[in-house]
């Protein structure tokens, strides 16, 4: 089992983190489509060698719900409520929960890494080495945020936020969505939140458990993807990049091919 | 039948399928756990169809545990969850809270 290997003192984790050229590719808005095709075609590329390790902070162009690799879209979507509500339904290439995204209530960003980075890590402790640093912008804000594991950014004002991995060909894809700001009401209509799902939280509502981060620091959600990044470039180094014309016409054709298609949405119906 | 089990601190697993002459058929495993390979999920699902609706959870677990291939990571969930999820649609709901 993986977590009998010794875990990597702190002091390596960071000098990993130093000991590549990080890019950036700042927000733009894409569909929703697109976003879900970007990560496999950036993850692989990093792991060729084709592209420095990177971070993107995504941007979105309209409202929509991102399963899981593994849900169920009834089991997880409100179909007609969601179609009523021009909320898009897409399938992710990670594994974890469903997320219900408006462009401007969510900050999502994916990390790329060659998977050299978590060697020794268990699954486990990646997820908290690739969110580290958010943490600690996040505590620098004034938030009383830390690492839950498996996988929340949480705080004691409520869960920020959740990440999920995948893994290509020597790269790791390590994404995370932290809430901005909640339409609770709609969230509750299009997703189907059941009481299993909150059985070890000790709670009976799926809105008393988020603490969005406009409520927690009141800044705008551009200061703080800027201090998150800003922090990132402080402690790592990070230059800023973008999406070629030939990746972003691989995630074209991915999107026809693969993400866009009803055997893929519907995977597990 | 739909039964569901998460799995505390980590993941919830949902399962639905359908009995048929006493057999599970027609299952579909979902929830919002971690698998690598991705692939490992077919093979965890294919370990249900046809098995007796009167197997017991530990039998189930067994059977689902021997079925995932080597080198697998299930993080959040496990063989033994799952198993409760399919005893759970089994069992009436009387059962449950008696």
């Amino acid at each position: 089992m993986s977590d009998e290997i010794s875990p990597v003192p702190i002091e390596e984790q960071e000098k990993r983190w130093k000991s590549y050229d990080w890019k950036l590719i700042p927000a733009v808005a894409q569909r929703p489509l697109i976003n879900m095709a970007l990560d496999e075609v950036l993850t692989v590329r990093v792991g060729r060698g084709d592209r420095p390790p990177t971070i993107r902070i995504w941007g979105w162009a309209n409202r929509c719900i991102v399963l899981g690799r593994f849900q169920s879209v009834k089991n997880e979507v409100d179909e007609l409520a969601a179609q009523e509500n021009g909320v898009e339904i897409v399938r992710r290439i990670s594994g974890g929960g469903a997320m219900f995204i408006e462009p401007e209530g969510a900050i999502t960003y994916s990390i790329y890494a060659p998977e050299e980075m978590v060697k020794g890590l268990s699954f486990s402790e990646s997820y908290a080495f690739f969110d580290g640093w958010v943490v600690e912008s996040l505590r620098s804000l004034g938030v009383d945020a830390w690492y839950a594991p498996l996988n929340d950014i949480a705080s004691s004002g409520g869960k920020i936020g959740g990440a999920a991995q995948a893994r290509r060909g020597g790269a790791v894809l390590h994404h995370t969505t932290m809430a901005y700001q909640m339409n609770v009401p709609l969230m509750l209509s299009v997703l189907r939140i059941g009481k299993e799902k909150l059985s070890d939280k000790g709670i009976t509502s799926a809105d008393k458990r988020v603490g969005p981060l406009r409520q927690q620091t009141e800044m705008p959600r551009e200061e703080i993807i800027d201090h998150i990044v800003g922090t990132f470039q402080d402690k790592y180094g990070l230059t800023v990049g973008g999406i070629t014309a030939e990746e972003m016409a691989d995630a074209e054709a991915l999107v026809e091919s693969r993400f866009g298609t009803r055997k893929w949405i519907y995977f597990l119906p | 039948m739909h039964g569901e089990y998460k799995t505390p601190g980590g993941k919830l697993v949902r399962v639905d399928f359908d009995v048929v002459d006493e057999h599970l058929t027609d299952v579909v495993v979902s929830g919002d756990f971690f698998l690598y390979p991705e692939e490992a999920l077919e093979a965890i699902t294919q370990s249900l169809f046809g098995v007796s609706s009167t197997a017991s959870e530990s039998a189930l677990a067994g059977r689902i545990g021997a079925a995932i291939p080597a080198g697998t990571e299930w993080l959040g969930s496990s063989p033994e969850a799952l198993a409760i999820a399919v005893r759970r649609a089994l069992t009436p709901e009387s059962e449950v809270n008696a």
